[in-house]
């Protein structure tokens, strides 16, 4: 990966890395990539992608709204307002 | 052999038993670093553990993250209410790498430490949960597996680690890595022990649709399978005692026979592109203001907040997070996560056509326990291929368990066994078997009565 194209991917990952950090995590992404790119020796044509390792129907649940009785303390973990969790801008 | 929980059970407890229990753990936990949290007094019962990444209710539950320091959640996961439901005590939650980041426990603050010797790895990333299993007589670890995090500490710390069929015990509550990897499991000191840990667990939920409810079979084998791919690049040791291993097998009428998996080293790479494609989404709900430590400052845009926030990630989360944001990106997609999809499906049938005919086994992992500092030197596509043993059953759900057979020193060498998807009761059975001959050695009985 070429210095532009590893700065484009910390910028799309909102990562920010020292100049020390930057090259050594960059020096090892490029070699798991070439890793990586072994898998192509393999001849997979002909089976489809396994997004899953076990075969499972697809469930669903009723459409209805439950009461989550714990609200309160959940909202501990974020400072709030009122009954919002607050955040940066957007 | 008879469970411990069942003997546990049975014995009297004299006056002060749980107070000295707390103690002796306490100090444990001061020279081996293993749990991230301990309760002030101990429950009446038999004890179990649960890993970091799982949430108990009122506890604090970061996965060893720094990111995620503070979360409290206000819920238990489905494994430890049906624990707590069956009369099983919390002790507390142990250590682990870094969201599960890491395969020698070593990838977070004040990372624990082998009890058999401390300069040595416990392995990982459930460690923690490993080392407390070493230490603890009467104890169960509830611990989490996506590559080998259960298999890998249980052979370096001398237990047995069970990894369940993709889907049989429920993930609510888990701090997710890899959805279509995660497996919530069990360390113990006994088959025995898992049996009936795992008979508390399993079991659809409906927090969780991907949760499955089938039967589980103990279908035995007799044929024991060495795929000739998995026993390349292990170390001479470790190879001479597997064969020593496999003799007594024989001796006691197993087949032992060779199969070849030509592409099953192809499955190391495939893993960590599908982990780290599928934990770059996971890791993005970390954005500094929800869960775990705050950045404080509002006045910030998203993008620069969220990136703030992201500044606590550790160097391995890091790493992830940018090979994971790779291999998704359009222009690349089909070539690296399309692509090792495929090649899980492709292993799927291969591993299946061979455990058709029996188990697989071999050494759970290629080395014996590395120092600290040796395995904190390994770069990371040394490290990753560490995993060359313990991954393929990880990636293809296929149930496995880590038990020890044999020691050089005091360390103990630990063989893996994997058979098909939902045949789980089978493992247990066969390590419960080869323990009526075979003594397991532990150094600390912490809660001996």
């Amino acid at each position: 990966m070429d210095d532009a194209a590893f700065d484009r991917m910390l910028r799309i990952c909102r990562l920010r890395l020292s100049g020390s950090e930057r090259d050594r995590i960059k020096a090892d992404i490029d070699k798991v990539i070439t890793y990586f790119d072994t898998i192509e020796s393999v001849d997979c044509d002909g089976y489809s992608p396994a997004y899953q390792p076990v075969e499972m129907p697809a469930r669903t649940r009723e459409d209805r709204t439950d009461v989550f009785r714990e609200s309160d303390r959940l909202l501990k973990n974020s400072k709030t307002y009122r009954f919002y969790m607050v955040g940066p801008k957007i | 052999m008879r469970s411990s929980i069942d003997e546990f059970e049975e014995k009297e407890k004299p006056d002060g038993y749980y107070e000295r229990t707390l103690k002796e753990l306490s100090d444990m936990n001061q020279k081996f670093h293993i749990f991230s949290r301990m309760p002030q007094s101990m429950e009446h019962g038999f004890q179990f553990s649960v890993k970091d990444n799982i949430c108990v209710d009122g506890v604090e539950s970061s996965a060893s993250a720094e990111i995620l320091e503070g979360y409290v959640p206000p819920f238990d996961a489905t494994a430890v209410e049906r624990m707590r439901g069956r009369g099983f005590s919390f002790i507390g939650k142990t250590k682990m790498d870094e969201f599960g980041f890491g395969t020698f426990g070593i990838n977070c603050a004040e990372h624990p430490l082998n009890p058999i010797n401390p300069e040595y790895v416990t392995g990982g990333s459930s460690a923690g949960a490993a080392a407390a299993t070493a230490v603890m007589k009467y104890h169960v670890a509830i611990a989490e597996s996506t590559g080998g995090s259960i298999s890998c500490p249980a052979a370096f710390c001398g237990v047995v680690g069970f990894t369940p069929t993709y889907g049989l015990v429920s993930r609510y509550g888990l701090i997710d890595y890899a959805n279509s990897l995660d497996k919530i499991g069990i360390m113990a000191r006994r088959s025995a022990d898992i049996r009936h840990v795992f008979d508390v667990i399993k079991g659809s939920d409906r927090y969780d649709t991907t949760c499955i409810d089938r039967e589980v079979n103990a279908d035995k084998r007799t044929k024991l399978i060495i795929v000739d791919q998995l026993m390349q690049n292990i170390d001479q040791a470790v190879l001479s005692a597997f064969d020593r291993f496999t003799s007594k097998l024989e001796s006691r009428g197993y087949e032992v026979v060779h199969r070849s998996i030509p592409f099953i080293e192809k499955a190391i790479p495939a893993y960590y592109i599908i982990s780290t494609a599928e934990a770059s989404t996971n890791l993005a709900k970390y954005t500094g203001f929800k869960y775990g430590k705050k950045t404080e400052d509002f006045s910030q845009g998203y993008n620069e907040f969220f990136t703030e926030a992201r500044s606590s990630l550790g160097t391995e989360a890091k790493r992830r997070v940018i090979l994971g944001t790779f291999v998704r990106s359009a222009s690349v997609k089909s070539k690296y996560y399309e692509k090792a999809l495929r090649l899980r499906r492709m292993l799927i049938e291969a591993m299946g056509n061979v455990l058709s005919e029996g188990f697989i086994i071999s050494p759970t992992m290629p080395i014996m326990p590395p120092k600290v500092e040796e395995a904190a030197g390994l770069d990371p596509v040394k490290a990753y291929s560490m995993d060359s043993i313990t991954v393929p059953p990880n990636l293809a759900g296929f149930p496995h368990i880590s038990f020890p057979y044999d020691y050089s020193g005091d360390f103990p060498m630990g063989a893996q066994l994997i058979t098909s998807h939902f045949n789980d009761y089978a493992l247990m059975d066969f390590a419960g078997a080869w323990e009526e001959d075979f003594e397991y050695r532990f150094k600390y009985n912490v809660g001996s009565l």
